[in-house]
């Protein structure tokens, strides 16, 4: 196997148990490299324990990885070089300026006073900070503490960069921007791993793994779980009365699924309905004015992650039951 | 720029920020000598002394003349009564009283053996020992004057007694090295057991781990800046003993700062030790307190002799670095004693030094968990 | 009102059971430190190291050698010959008495001989005790032998005199009498000062403190909410030290109970008040930790008296001591524990300890409101 073909990350029925509780129950998944992965999921899916483990930051209960190559189950510090890491909550130096923390961790990296210097250049070109080096990290806006912790994990020119929630509170232009960036470090080869609870985002990466109570419960590039899950129309509805449109089309046959988005109705069609041009619109009309409610508008829409993650999760659900 | 290096350098950093933490590590050690340097002090003098005259004679007003002026006692009441004496001593107006019986001068005149009544309040049990004895050496003292004439009474055997290191017996020369010492301990020990923990709360911890930064580079990455803090320290309060006190090493000063750094190496140990055990920043703060700086102010022999203490405790005090570090400054401050003297004295800090910090490597983990 | 502030507490008491560590400290460590106290410690001097360099090697000289280490106060140093001085640099002996060479000659011919010691004089009053045994036995030597010639010659000498001491309060002259209230005191303004201001410094550097500024509690219901499990657990810790006092080492409270828990309550109370003002000062918890450790732990254990005699410092000094609520309370406690007087006896101390709780207690409530805006 050469390392060309060779993924990223592989990793193998990874299994993470606190006491009685299991955190993370039996994931497994390959990233190849250069590809930006996401990791998706409500908050307490396991998300973070998964992404601490593949840094080598908590010992897996069983199962394994491999990170660039190394096994990180057996050499965590070995890993550790070879990759960065960007943690949910701010874990950098709030009384050190951003110089003086780029400049710390180049140093921790091995990396010598001149190629610091010139990393440092570079990452604060790329993440838009530069001018701002002599500001204390503690007294940024939030967007700006994001991007330098995003930052001190690239000054080693990482091959796998881990980023734990990076956009976490970030007004969504700043997502974008910050998004731009993602690409770009995957653009020059590493490989990125994020995990995020911004369905929307999950739009930007090339393979997308949906976690649910500690298992992967649908995995695929965004385009192709929408195709698999949503195979047929989906119609979203604007309407005085959503309660009552909600009863209605969830009764009717035709709509294999009908539920809230604020307060929109989004309804998707079983297959076979609607599947030309206007069909799906015609036919919510129609239903919607034989039982008596007035529709504001009645669109075809394409589904969304969020719309295959509610899917998902509730078919789940009642699999479970 | 080395892992180890980098780390160091941001730990400066930080410091050099910190302007309140700045402010008390150089004015607390100042601030303690100063203030408990005057405060320690268990000479027994000026002792509050009441004196109940039932005889009034030239006698007995030499007697308590001969109290005053042997400098351990002073006048604070004249009660005319038992009960009088017995209020000036409940009250604490004096500490001890002298009750003269109205046969004193008659007795001492050589009809019979004079008797005193001495009554002490107990209640400060350390220093109505020690003025009991000056007391009654006082009185004893004093009986020798008064002869029959004619009868020239001279010892037979006299004591020409000679004091070293201390000739003027000032308690201070004593206790001041003792302050310097476990001033040193208490602020060594509270600087790094915040230092991981701190870090810990505040979640940088987790950045840092996640590094190829190794658990050994950490640590003593951690405690480098704090024994060059701890130089610092020591060079203060050795100027604040000097200027405040006069009181100076008779023995060498190089050889105390090398000693004093066995000690830091340990006590910055210890302080790591709890910093990677506990789990927020109270926790270390309680633990330290209670479990090492408190015995060891107290056990150390920094006031209550070791040599008194029950078996067992004594055995105890074999596991604390301030036991040995007090004979170490003491013997540096007082005696003049250099190396051949203390290493016996000097090899045990190395060794729990040593086992500390080792120990608190190996027991840490560069993981979450 | 009440059930606000009855959240807090009830919000405060869940942290500390939470943190089993804490309350542990609080609890245990104080037994252990009685125990300490009780059983470890003495200011005795006794079984002090001598040597003793005979060099008359007579009957005499080796009774008046013997009747050294009669007295049950001296330990023998064995000679390595050499400079006696030797021992004292290397700390085996304490003290070295030489008898010189025609000592007993001396006293048959009726001369005075003189004895050469030497003692180490670092701990300046252990050596002053040391002298004075030395000197006491010498004594009392020196007069047998006058009181036998004496006897010889049938003449009456003057007796030495005879004072009658007579210990008042503490008769054995225990010093753990003298230490439990220390004890006690270090305890309760543990617990009182340093505990309240990292809880008070800990909220604010969470930052759930806003929480607490932004909702309807009123000042003095925050302080009290927060303040009151540690003054709680303060006082279960003292009076279980007291009781283990009086149990294991017969430490009894002679005075009244009631001014006891009276005087106690306040001194809580200013300990309380001394800790939420540490806490409007110190902007993180190291910071606080270091203020309350440097105003509470070393000033306690050596400015209040409890050890050292407050009488010997310079007033500048004995001034500072009215800033430390201990002094106060320490004095309180050996009036009402050892020598059993009640208030007419301590009045001042319990004014002072009144006047210090309630200038504290403003300062800190003015400081605390001012830093909410109100």
């Amino acid at each position: 196997m050469s390392a060309a073909t060779m993924d990223a990350i592989s990793v193998d029925s990874l299994v993470k148990r606190f006491g009685s509780f299991v955190a993370v129950d039996g994931i497994s998944f390959e990233v190849p490299a250069g590809s930006v992965f996401g990791l998706l999921g409500a908050n307490g899916a396991g998300k973070s324990t998964a992404i601490r483990m593949l840094c080598g930051l908590l010992e897996p209960s069983s199962g394994s990885a491999r990170i660039a190559g190394i096994d990180v189950t057996r050499d965590p510090e070995g890993v550790k070089r070879s990759i960065g890491y960007m943690s949910q909550r701010f874990s950098l130096y709030e009384d050190l300026t951003i110089a003086e923390n780029l400049r710390f961790f180049a140093g921790l990296y091995g990396l010598s006073p001149s190629r610091a210097r010139t990393e440092a250049e570079r990452v604060l070109a790329l993440t838009g900070l530069a001018g701002r080096e002599d500001s204390l990290a503690g007294e940024l806006p939030g967007g700006f503490r994001q991007r330098l912790a995003l930052g001190c994990a690239l000054l080693h020119a990482p091959r796998v960069l881990f980023l734990d929630e990076p956009t976490a509170g970030v007004d969504p232009l700043a997502r974008r921007r910050f998004w731009d960036i993602i690409y770009a470090v995957a653009e020059s080869g590493s490989t990125v791993l994020v995990t995020t609870h911004y369905l929307d985002e999950a739009e930007y990466c090339a393979t997308v793994t949906l976690m649910h109570a500690g298992r992967i419960v649908a995995e695929g590039s965004p385009a192709g779980l929408k195709a698999e899950h949503f195979p047929s129309a989906m119609v979203e509805v604007v309407c005085e009365d959503p309660a009552a449109a909600l009863a209605l089309l969830a009764a009717d046959k035709r709509v294999e699924e009908a539920s809230l988005f604020g307060s929109k109705l989004h309804a998707a069609l079983a297959p076979g309905f609607g599947d030309e041009a206007g069909a799906g619109e015609e036919l919510v009309r129609e239903a919607l004015g034989a039982g008596g409610i007035a529709a504001t508008s009645v669109e075809r829409i394409p589904p969304s992650l969020e719309d295959v993650f509610i899917r998902v999760i509730s078919g789940s659900a009642e699999a479970d039951l | 720029m080395s892992r180890l290096a980098s780390l160091v350098q941001k730990e400066f950093q930080q410091f050099r920020r910190d302007k309140k933490m700045r402010a008390i590590v150089i004015v607390a050690p100042i601030m303690q000598i100063l203030v408990l340097g005057y405060a320690a002090n268990m000479d027994v003098k000026d002792v509050p002394l009441a004196v109940y005259d039932q005889d009034r004679s030239a006698e007995s007003r030499d007697l308590a003349a001969a109290f005053v002026s042997s400098g351990s006692f002073l006048l604070a009441a004249s009660p005319q009564s038992n009960r009088e004496v017995d209020e000036t001593l409940s009250s604490g107006r004096a500490e001890i009283a002298l009750v003269i019986p109205p046969d004193f001068g008659s007795r001492l005149e050589g009809r019979g053996s004079p008797s005193l009544q001495l009554l002490v309040d107990g209640s400060r049990a350390n220093t109505a020992a020690v003025a009991l004895a000056y007391a009654s050496s006082v009185a004893s003292n004093f009986s020798l004057r008064y002869a029959p004439a004619g009868i020239r009474v001279s010892l037979p055997v006299e004591t020409r007694t000679r004091v070293w290191y201390n000739p003027e017996l000032k308690s201070r020369v004593f206790m001041i090295p003792g302050v310097f010492a476990l001033l040193l301990m208490v602020i060594t020990i509270i600087l790094t057991s915040l230092a991981i923990v701190k870090e810990k709360e505040s979640g940088t911890l987790e950045q840092l781990i996640v590094t190829p930064l190794r658990k050994a580079e950490l640590i003593a990455g951690k405690l480098a800046p704090f024994v060059i803090i701890s130089l610092v320290i020591i060079c203060l309060a050795l100027v604040a003993c000097y200027l405040f006190f006069g009181i100076a090493p008779r023995g060498s000063i190089p050889l105390l700062f090398l000693l004093s750094l066995a000690l830091v190496f340990s006590t910055l140990g210890i302080g790591l030790l709890v910093s990677t055990i506990a789990r927020t920043q109270q926790q270390a703060m309680m633990f330290s307190i209670f479990f090492f700086m408190f015995p060891m102010m107290i056990l150390s022999g920094f006031v209550f002799p070791i040599a008194n203490m029950p078996a067992p405790i004594r055995a105890l005090t074999y596991l604390m670095p301030l036991r040995y570090y007090m004979i170490i400054v003491r013997g540096i401050f007082l005696k003049g004693s250099g190396l051949e003297l203390l290493w016996p004295q000097l090899w045990p800090l190395l060794v729990i030094g040593v086992a500390v910090v080792s120990f608190s490597i190996a027991r840490f983990r560069k993981q979450l968990d | 009102m009440k059930g606000r502030v009855g959240a807090l507490v009830r919000k405060e008491y869940r942290h500390i059971l939470r943190d089993p560590g804490t309350l542990g400290a609080l609890l245990v460590i104080p037994l252990f430190l009685l125990a300490m106290f009780g059983w470890a410690i003495s200011l005795d001097v006794n079984e002090v190291p001598l040597l003793v360099r005979d060099l008359d090697h007579s009957a005499e000289s080796r009774a008046l050698a013997a009747a050294f280490f009669a007295s049950g106060r001296f330990t023998r140093v064995d000679d390595r010959g050499g400079d006696t001085g030797a021992s004292l640099d290397s700390g085996r002996a304490a003290a070295t008495l030489e008898l010189p060479r025609g000592l007993a000659r001396a006293l048959g011919r009726g001369e005075t001989a003189e004895l050469q010691v030497l003692v180490d004089g670092s701990d300046a009053t252990r050596a002053a005790t040391v002298i004075g045994y030395i000197e006491g036995i010498v004594l009392r030597f020196g007069a047998e032998k006058l009181a036998l010639k004496a006897a010889g010659s049938g003449r009456e000498l003057p007796g030495a005199l005879d004072s009658h001491p007579r210990v008042l309060f503490n008769q054995e002259l225990k010093s753990v009498n003298n230490l439990v209230p220390g004890l006690v005191a270090i305890i309760i303004i543990i617990s009182g000062v340093i505990s309240t201001a990292l809880a008070v410094v800990r909220e604010k550097e969470l930052g759930s403190m806003e929480q607490l500024i932004v909702s309807p509690l009123e000042s003095w219901e925050l302080i009290v909410g927060k303040t009151l499990p540690y003054a709680t657990i303060g006082l279960v810790s003292a009076a279980t030290v007291l009781t283990a006092g009086s149990l294991l080492f017969g430490v009894a409270v002679k005075g009244s109970l009631v001014e006891l828990a009276l005087m106690t309550t306040l001194f809580v109370f200013a300990c309380l008040a001394l800790g939420i003002l540490i806490s409007t000062i110190a902007p993180t918890q190291q910071v606080a930790f270091l203020a309350s450790a440097m105003l509470t732990l070393l000033p306690t254990f050596l400015l209040s008296g409890f050890v050292f005699p407050i009488r010997n410092m310079p007033v500048v000094i004995q001034a500072l001591t009215w800033l430390f609520p201990t002094k106060y309370y320490i004095e309180i406690l050996q009036a009402l524990m050892v020598k059993g007087v009640g208030i007419v006896s301590y009045w001042h101390q319990a004014l002072g300890l009144l006047v210090y709780a309630l200038a504290a207690a403003s300062i800190a409530a003015l400081r605390f409101a001012r830093s909410r805006g109100r």
